[in-house]
This record gives structure tokens, C-alpha cells and sequence, in this order.
């Protein structure tokens, strides 16, 4: 069981300064609590304390933005690739 | 018709053209709306020709003015062009590592730069643009990010436009910046066809563009609301510049590398089209021609070179 997640600099201080690491999961939720136990208080910097993603935080699973394909409950496997990105302006 | 009283008189009514040789089957089509037909090449004329009106209607942008706009190029550069002919001047706050012809157009339309670290990307331009007008409350910030008439200059243009040409539309395919484009036309075509997919296409650029800030500090523009589109898709370097040059191989037209992505957004719709048999006609933007993005290498050597040649760069 391995989903390639991809780290953005700002975050690396969890993981060690690896710009990707593999976890597992069925859901975009079970994927970053597991993220979460091998690379300690991450999750909070992703997830508010009333269970929602942070509003300046983008995940994209295979490249498409997950707040339009069920947010947190978005399912995941094997294979797939998960980005996390801070929001930024474009124009 | 093909005679204006002015330049900016000229604006919008671009052309909506086929791509017949890009579109996966006769039943599955792609339409080119080719908005580098504007004034100043791009489809930020439109925005900021409405925000410079709505600011004079409103009595905020006086004769003489100095407008100040945090942008990564072309808005600056439509507002130049709009600035001069009215007598206003400009300040652009623009991340430095924008491509050198935006600097020079930029320069040549009269514009002042005020370069923004590349470290802290777009954001930080947008937050040095907020500090400059604090301190100098005689600028005027139209700001692009927050302002209706950026919007409304697609609601009431892009919009009605695609539609009027293309009365079968099912997706609309747009990149994803300001939030303007797919806001204003976005919202437009959702009331006039309620089974429309609304899809935005965002530039996903390299790492030193989401800079080292808190993440507490990024930024969503004031405009975008989330209920206007279907979905939204990253795009990264290759693919948008993969897509920029089969753009121009296939179809002979000659785009930026934003159009590369929003290309790739729909392609990838027309795919799933295809295979759930369905039929479709999908709209997409041509924001911009490429001449502006030539001294970024996007368009000489290998793929990888190109991509190389990228990398720290705001492409979009």
C-alpha cells in the first residue's frame, strides 16, 4: 500500500526536508493520519481543529483539486499521487 | 465590423475557432477563443479596461491619478495601455522573476516597476502593493484580485461571446489567476446553461515560486468563490509546455504557456468524453500569443530544456 505524496518546502520540516514521501490510506482523511504518524504534526498544519482542510492548503489527487471531489472523504489508492500546495495569486 | 474610434474601442468580440485537429472526434470538439486578438495581446484588457471605467464612474480615479497594481505581467501591461491613453500613470509591483518582454512592454508603455523578491512570488507582490498604498493613500489600487469589474468585464464579455458562438457549449476551460475569467464568464454561462461544466486550469509552477512563508500566509483571491466551478486541475511545467507546442504544431497557433495548461485541462475533459461516449463541445481560452514568454526558452530545444529553463520562473 503506497500513495506517493509530494511535500511543499514550507512543510518539509516534518518530513525530514524529503520533498516526497509514501503513505497509505482509502481516503484523503486515513491517508494523512497516517502521513501524520510517521511524520508528527503535519496533519495540523493541513487539517483545522473542526476537521476541514485549511483554507490557504490545496491537495490535488492526480492533479485535480480535491475540495471539488469530496474534500477530505476523497478516495485514494495505490498508485495514485497526492500534491499538496500553499495557495498563491496568479494574474 | 472591423472599424474603431480608438484602440481600447476594439476590445473583446474575438474570434471562437476550431480545433480540428486537436479534437479526439467530430463528436468530441474543441474551440479556441483566441484572446490574444486584444488590444495588447492578452485577455487582461478586458479587465482592466472595466476597472479603470468603474473607478472613473465612481470618481476614485481622477485626472492625473497614479494607479499602483500588483501583477505578474499582463494586467500591468493592459493597464499601461489604458493608463496612457487616459493620462494616468503606473506603478506595477511585479515579482522579479517575470520574463524580461513583460518588463520592456511594460517600460515602453510608460509604467514605473517596482520589483517583489522571486522568493515570495506573486503573494508577496500582492502584500507589497497592500503596504505601498497604506503608506500612500493618494495611489489608486484597482486590484485585479478583489475587484467586480475584473469579473463583470467576463460576465458581460467573454461570456456572452462563447455563448453567441457556440450555442452547444458543455465545458468551459479557463486558467486560473485572479479567478476573473472563470468567475465572471463562468457565472454567465451557468445561468444561460445550467448542465455546463465550469473547469479551472491552475499554472502549478516550481518550488521557489510557493517561496518559504507560513502557510498561514497564503492567499485566495477576493473574488473566487469556490460554487462557480465544476473542478480544477493542477498543471505543471511539462505538460503545459507539451500542450503550448502541439498547440502551435497542429493548429498553427502560437499561445503562451498558460494556454498550454488550460489545453491540457481540456484535453484531458475531451478524453473522458470520448470515453463515456458522450458528446461534447468544450470552450478554452487562449489567453495570450507567446511572443512575451520567448526569452523564457519555452519554445527552443528539448521538452526538458524547456521545463529546465522554467523552473523558478512565473510562467503564467
Amino acid at each position: 500500500m503506497a500513495i506517493e505524496v509530494r511535500i511543499p518546502t514550507i512543510l518539509r520540516s516534518h518530513t525530514g526536508g524529503a520533498k516526497a514521501v509514501q503513505a497509505s490510506g482509502d481516503t484523503l482523511a486515513t491517508l494523512i493520519d497516517d502521513l501524520d504518524s510517521q511524520h508528527s504534526g503535519i496533519k495540523g498544519r493541513l487539517v483545522t481543529d473542526e476537521g476541514a482542510l485549511h483554507r490557504f492548503v490545496n491537495v490535488y489527487v492526480n492533479d485535480e483539486d480535491v475540495r471539488f471531489t469530496g474534500a477530505l472523504d476523497t478516495a485514494v489508492k495505490d498508485g495514485d499521487s497526492v500534491t499538496i500546495l500553499p495557495a498563491v495569486a496568479g494574474g | 465590423m472591423a472599424r474603431f474610434d480608438s484602440l481600447v474601442d476594439s476590445l473583446g468580440g474575438t474570434p471562437l475557432v476550431g480545433l480540428p485537429r486537436l479534437s479526439p472526434s467530430p463528436e468530441v470538439r474543441l474551440w479556441a477563443k483566441l484572446e490574444d486578438r486584444n488590444p495588447t495581446g492578452s485577455i487582461k484588457d478586458r479587465a482592466a479596461l472595466y476597472m479603470v471605467e468603474a473607478a472613473e464612474q465612481s470618481g476614485r480615479l481622477v485626472p492625473g491619478a497614479t494607479l499602483l497594481e500588483p501583477t505578474s505581467g499582463n494586467t500591468g501591461i493592459s493597464l499601461a495601455m489604458v493608463a496612457r491613453q487616459r493620462g494616468y500613470r503606473l506603478i506595477c509591483v511585479m515579482p522579479e522573476n517575470t520574463s524580461v518582454e513583460r518588463r520592456q512592454l511594460l517600460e515602453m508603455y510608460g509604467a514605473r516597476i517596482v520589483s517583489s523578491p522571486a522568493a515570495g512570488g506573486s503573494n508577496q507582490a500582492v502584500a507589497m502593493a497592500k503596504a505601498l498604498v497604506a503608506q500612500n493613500p493618494e495611489l489608486v489600487m484597482l486590484y485585479q484580485y478583489g475587484n467586480e469589474a475584473n469579473a463583470r468585464a467576463h460576465y458581460e464579455g467573454t461570456g456572452p461571446e462563447i455563448l453567441a458562438d457556440l450555442p452547444t457549449i458543455t465545458h468551459f476551460v479557463a486558467g486560473l489567476g485572479t479567478t476573473g475569467t472563470l468567475m465572471g464568464a463562468g457565472r454567465y454561462l451557468r445561468e444561460k446553461v445550467p448542465s455546463i461544466q465550469i473547469v479551472a486550469a491552475e499554472p502549478r509552477y516550481g518550488e521557489l515560486v510557493y517561496g518559504l512563508r507560513n502557510i498561514d500566509e497564503g492567499f485566495v483571491p477576493e473574488l473566487y468563490d469556490e460554487a462557480v466551478l465544476s473542478t480544477r486541475f493542477s498543471v505543471g511545467p511539462r505538460e503545459a509546455l507539451r500542450r503550448t507546442r502541439e498547440l502551435v504544431e497542429s493548429e498553427g497557433i502560437f499561445a503562451g504557456i498558460s494556454t498550454g495548461a488550460i489545453l491540457h485541462a481540456a484535453l484531458g475533459i475531451a478524453d473522458k468524453a470520448v470515453a463515456a461516449g458522450t458528446a461534447a463541445d468544450i470552450a478554452l481560452i487562449v489567453c495570450d500569443g507567446g511572443w512575451k514568454y520567448l526569452s523564457t526558452g519555452a519554445y527552443a530545444g528539448t521538452l526538458e530544456e524547456a521545463e529546465a529553463a522554467l523552473e523558478g520562473q512565473l510562467w503564467a
